[in-house]
């Protein structure tokens, strides 16, 4: 595995470093390019659950990014009905092989705390975002509850 | 020596001889005449006009200069205050009626006639032009001209030389100009206002090669001569010349100031006799000098032009200009042409083209229409050594400034182009000026690659690549005297040039040239050029008639494309006579077309297997013209089918579940598949339809990236070719070389191990070093890195591959001009043809055929329909009617349809010829109804058909 030195060496320093977002991170000893880890956002509505995400990154990493699903049905405007997340800080044009994981990660915990409704991957969800807040946050609070995973105990 | 004389005698005949119009036995009368009248001596001169000009002259020099008289009491004459300053124009006009009239002329003042050091000069053959001067005496100090006899006498020993303008004595050693002389002149020039000072400088130096040539050395003792007043000057200039009595004036003008400087030397008294050990020194100095193609002084030289140019234009600039001229149009193009070698060994030469190139008026329109031919056809005549120095300083020069000089000479061409009346005797390859000015672009186009950033490592860097070890069945074909033996088809050598070869440079180094290589092409001499002709002659390759197929920067890849189909052509008949003559002579039976006949279900397994037999018995036959069959089906290849082969062929082997080719999803290309389970055979095979599509002239729709037609053209991938390639991975590694930190070990964690996925999905990885894994990516060598990074992408991964695909595709091409006329990207618009959709240019070249005309209400509508169409239906169109969806190279307009009428108003959809693009078109009743026919026809049109 090419990058598995540099891979390896961001999976440990991600769970020395040990979050508290992103946790419960597993990696398949036989495949360090695929990561599995819960997302633990801290604002509402997205507090009330977790969210399973895989980052798959690509042999040539990092020379080309990585790519985030979400493994957990999230009702957000920058998350599509399959998980897929439009992430900038990944997005091949801006893409820089000096970008660590963390960073990564970090920004995607950002983005759901934080949805951008201006570039969304959901336009019905984003209208309601900047329209209608209170039914927006309704619906996703129900969402999550009824979705998501458990938010770990501590 | 100089004896000052009283009356203006023989001032014609002398002042001839200085302006360099006349040559030897006109100098000597010139001397005869000394004493006579003027009104006798031009008779016996036998050339009164030259007489009369040359009254002209002094009556103009008089208006404007004055005879310098304190005294002077002729109300024509400055001198006498009597009329006030002149503009040139005037002062022409003046001159004129005083010349009608035969006014007074004054008598002149001061030193008169410089014969200067006339024993030398005359037994050399050489004509000191003497001069007369009614200089204001203090130009007597600054300026002064050297002359170098000696010099050009050497070279030119037997025969009479043409005459070297400004020839004066020097007491210094240097007849060049300085910056400091030049300074100067101008300074009095501007404090007096007066600038026949400058003027005469200016022509004393850019008229006389020698002067020219020793101008702005490097020499550390120049500054000190340069008080000394000698000077080479430099520059040119571009002058308006409103009217051509104007530039008579000027040029009257100048040679009296070139009278004064003479007599100005003469009256610093310098003495024959030390002269000629002046020379020597020079001329050992020069020989010393020679091994350093710099002893020019560029930024004294650019600092020069630069103070010059800040004096007003009016001032010099038709002096410069015309003083240029002479100096290219006597001296040097005729040593050039009469002692090409003996001239071309005299150091600094090169100096004096430098100085020429350096000048700011190089862009000026009169500069292009009346320096720029002459100095065009002297550069053409140098030596190859020589103009690769001169290709080296245009390289330092920046790209625009190149640019622009690469304008003037299309600008040039373009003059010459519409001035001159061409017919069948007197091509544009017979014009002097378009096919020099051909050969100087060359030296530009070599300039902006060398000048700009190269690919490395370079081309001539590589080892030839080893040959392969499996050789290819040979074709020996007697008749053709050709013998395929030893031939590696794999491995090509791409095509040399001298100039390049000289400079170290191929065209395939070029990464980013100075200026674009596309700007070279002459659209306008492309469209003119008869390509018939300009191919005989190219084929001819005897040099005696120039061929623009030698010089194929300049011709846009449409006219190169036309070539081809010549050389395709020819070879295609020759290969049909042999097939003649091998059937007689031989009784076997032989086909003279490379036939193919195919099931159109199995339309690769067919054709591979044939042409694998072809291949292997005979690859001659490649280059027999193609003719497909399909089977069952009626079609006669006329070109048609063959366009629907390949357009066939190519979809299937480009099909993904084929997996010789993946597909890159961001650049939307294909690329070798490295896994894949094909033999090297098929690849081969995908080579040979490339191959043969190019040589019967279709266009494929194929999509590679741009690194593939460089590899073609053999040279290898490199870093640069990833942006194309993969540009996301090419803008990493971007990153990662312009990371400077200190920590990049820390940072990347980057080994020289590169992992990267086959078509299954599965990682892999690769030690691009031994022990890859463990040797971490520092500062040091990030470089080596990515270098090695990409040849492992982009030519070790693909080796076997590629290595088979090209041989297949030289097998069809290998003697064709291909790879001496394009470049890769010409390449890729030869296979791909361009991808720009231009309707309405396919409109505009349209033909009508069967009572249609462009007005006919059907036809309108038609062009109605289509414009509306979107881009999808507008290809199925193109492919309906012409067999290929792609854009030919050239454009659209290059397809000349043809709408043809298909009798009244019925139901019969539309057909079409596609071997000569002709749609045929009933005379439908209604739009409505012509446009549900031609949806229908194109949506459901594949297949030949009777009908």
């Amino acid at each position: 595995m090419a990058a598995t030195r540099r891979l390896q060496k961001e999976l440990a320093d991600i769970r020395k470093s040990g979050i508290k977002s992103f946790r419960d991170i597993q990696v398949d000893e036989s495949n360090i390019l695929t990561w599995q880890g819960l997302i633990v956002p801290e604002n509402p509505p997205y507090n009330k659950g977790a969210f399973r995400i895989e980052v798959n990154f690509p042999a040539e990493y990092p020379f080309k990014p990585p790519k985030i699903n979400f493994k957990t049905k999230i009702y957000h405007p920058n998350v599509d009905e399959k998980g897929q997340v439009c992430l900038p800080i990944i997005s091949a044009e801006n893409w820089k092989p000096a970008t660590k994981t963390d960073q990564v990660i970090e920004a995607l915990i950002n983005l759901v705390n934080e949805p951008e409704p201006e570039h969304p991957l959901r336009a019905d969800l984003a209208e309601d975002y900047t329209k209608d807040r209170k039914k927006f946050m309704k619906n996703a609070e129900e969402f999550t509850k009824k979705n998501s995973e458990k938010r770990p105990a501590d | 020596m100089s004896s000052p004389e009283e009356t203006p005698d023989g001032i014609g005949a002398e002042e001839a001889a200085a302006r360099g119009e006349s040559f030897g036995n006109e100098e000597q009368d010139g001397e005869d005449q000394q004493e006579g009248d003027p009104w006798v001596s031009q008779h016996q001169d036998g050339d009164m006009k030259r007489a009369a000009a040359q009254l002209i002259e002094k009556y103009y020099f008089q208006l404007t200069n004055g005879c310098g008289n304190p005294h002077c009491d002729n109300p024509n004459c400055v001198s006498s205050g009597k009329i006030g300053p002149l503009s040139s124009n005037e002062a022409a006009g003046k001159a004129l009626q005083l010349f009608a009239t035969r006014a007074r002329l004054c008598e002149v003042v001061g030193a008169k006639v410089a014969r200067s050091s006339q024993s030398l000069t005359l037994s050399s053959g050489v004509s000191t032009a003497s001069a007369q001067g009614h200089t204001s005496s203090e130009s007597t100090a600054t300026c002064s001209l050297v002359r170098d006899v000696n010099m050009a006498g050497a070279l030119t020993p037997s025969t009479p030389l043409p005459p070297l303008s400004p020839q004066v004595d020097g007491s210094s050693k240097t007849p060049g100009l300085t910056e400091k002389t030049l300074s100067l002149t101008i300074a009095e020039c501007h404090s007096s206002n007066n600038y026949a000072k400058l003027r005469r400088l200016l022509w004393a130096v850019f008229s006389n090669e020698v002067a020219l040539r020793h101008s702005f050395l490097r020499s550390p003792d120049s500054e000190e001569r340069s008080d000394n007043s000698l000077i080479g000057f430099k520059s040119l200039d571009n002058s308006r010349v409103q009217s051509k009595e104007e530039l008579r004036a000027l040029e009257r003008d100048l040679d009296k100031d070139l009278d004064c400087a003479e007599v100005v030397c003469v009256g610093e008294g310098a003495t024959s006799s030390c002269e000629g050990n002046e020379k020597d020194k020079d001329e050992s100095q020069c020989v010393k000098d020679a091994s350093l193609p710099s002893t020019l002084d560029i930024s004294e030289v650019r600092r020069a032009y630069a103070a010059l140019f800040e004096c007003s234009e009016a001032e010099f600039g038709s002096t410069l200009m015309n003083a240029i001229v002479q100096l290219l149009s006597d001296s040097l193009s005729i040593q050039l042409r009469a002692h090409r070698d003996a001239f071309t060994a005299i150091p600094n030469n090169i100096n004096i083209f430098i100085i020429l190139l350096e000048s700011p008026a190089l862009n000026t329109t009169d500069f292009i229409e009346i320096v720029m031919p002459k100095m065009c056809r002297t550069i053409s005549q140098l030596p190859e050594k020589d103009q690769a120095l001169l290709t080296r300083h245009l390289a330092s020069w920046e790209g625009t400034r190149l640019h622009r000089l690469l304008e003037s000479l299309h600008q040039l061409i373009t003059i010459k182009l519409l001035t001159t009346e061409f017919s069948r005797d007197f091509t544009i390859n017979d014009e002097d000026s378009i096919t020099s000015a051909t050969q100087v672009m060359k030296l530009l186009f070599y300039a902006s690659i060398l000048g700009g950033e190269l690919d490395t490592p370079l081309l001539k860097d590589i080892p030839p690549e080893e040959s392969s070890i499996e050789s290819m069945p040979l074709h020996d074909d007697p008749f053709l005297g050709v013998s395929g033996a030893g031939k590696d088809w794999a491995a090509r050598a791409p095509p040399k040039d001298s100039l390049g070869t000289e400079l170290g440079v191929h065209v395939l180094d070029a990464r980013t040239p100075l200026v674009p290589l596309a700007e070279f092409y002459d659209d306008f001499l492309s469209d003119q050029l008869e390509m018939d002709r300009d191919f005989a002659y190219y084929k001819a390759g005897s040099g005696d008639k120039f061929s623009f197929l030698n010089y194929p920067f300049i011709l846009t890849a449409a006219t190169k494309a036309l070539g081809l189909y010549y050389d395709n052509r020819i070879r295609m008949y020759s290969e049909r006579r042999i097939s003649i003559y091998q059937q007689v002579m031989e009784g076997m039976p032989a086909n003279p077309y490379l036939k193919l006949r195919v099931r159109r279900d199995h339309i690769i397994d067919d054709a591979l297997v044939e042409l694998e037999m072809v291949a292997l018995e005979n690859p001659g036959d490649l280059k027999k013209q193609m003719v497909v069959e399909f089977e069952g089906e009626q079609g006669i290849d006329e070109g048609g089918v063959s366009k629907e082969f390949f357009q066939l062929i190519v979809e299937q082997i480009f099909n993904p579940d084929y997996a010789m080719f993946c597909l890159n999803n961001e650049t939307q290309t294909f690329w070798f598949n490295p896994n894949c389970f094909e033999s090297d055979a098929q690849f081969t095979l995908v080579g040979i339809v490339l191959g043969l599509a190019i040589y019967n002239n279709v266009i494929l729709d194929v999509h590679f990236p741009p690194v593939m037609y460089k590899k073609l053209c053999s040279k290898p991938g490199s870093f640069h070719c990833l942006r194309d390639w993969n540009p996301t991975l090419y803008r990493s590694l971007v990153e990662l070389l312009e990371y400077e930190g200190d920590d990049m070990e820390d940072v990347f964690m980057q080994t020289f191990r590169v992992g990267y996925q086959d078509v299954f999905g599965t990682s892999l990885t690769h030690d691009l070093k031994t022990d890859g894994d463990n040797i971490l990516v520092s500062q040091s060598s990030k470089h080596e890195f990515v270098e090695l990074y990409a040849d492992f992408l982009l030519n070790k991964m693909v080796e076997r591959q590629f290595r088979a695909f090209r041989r297949g595709f030289n097998m069809v091409t290998d003697d064709s001009p291909l790879a001496n006329l394009f470049r890769p990207e010409e390449l890729e618009l030869l296979v791909c043809g361009s991808q720009h959709y231009d309707f309405l240019e396919l409109m505009k070249s349209a033909e009508y055929d069967g009572g249609y005309t462009s007005e006919t209400a059907i036809v309108q509508a038609f062009w109605e329909l289509v414009h509306d169409m979107s881009t999808e239906d507008k290809k199925r169109l193109l492919q309906f009617t012409t067999g290929s969806a792609r854009v030919p190279v050239g454009g659209l307009a290059r397809l000349k349809l043809i709408i043809a009428r298909h009798g009244p108003d019925c139901d019969r959809l539309p057909t079409a010829h596609t071997c000569f693009n002709v749609l045929l078109l009933p005379e439908y009743s209604s739009k409505e109804k012509l446009k549900d026919r031609l949806y229908k026809a194109i949506k459901y049109s594949q297949g030949f058909g009777m009908l």
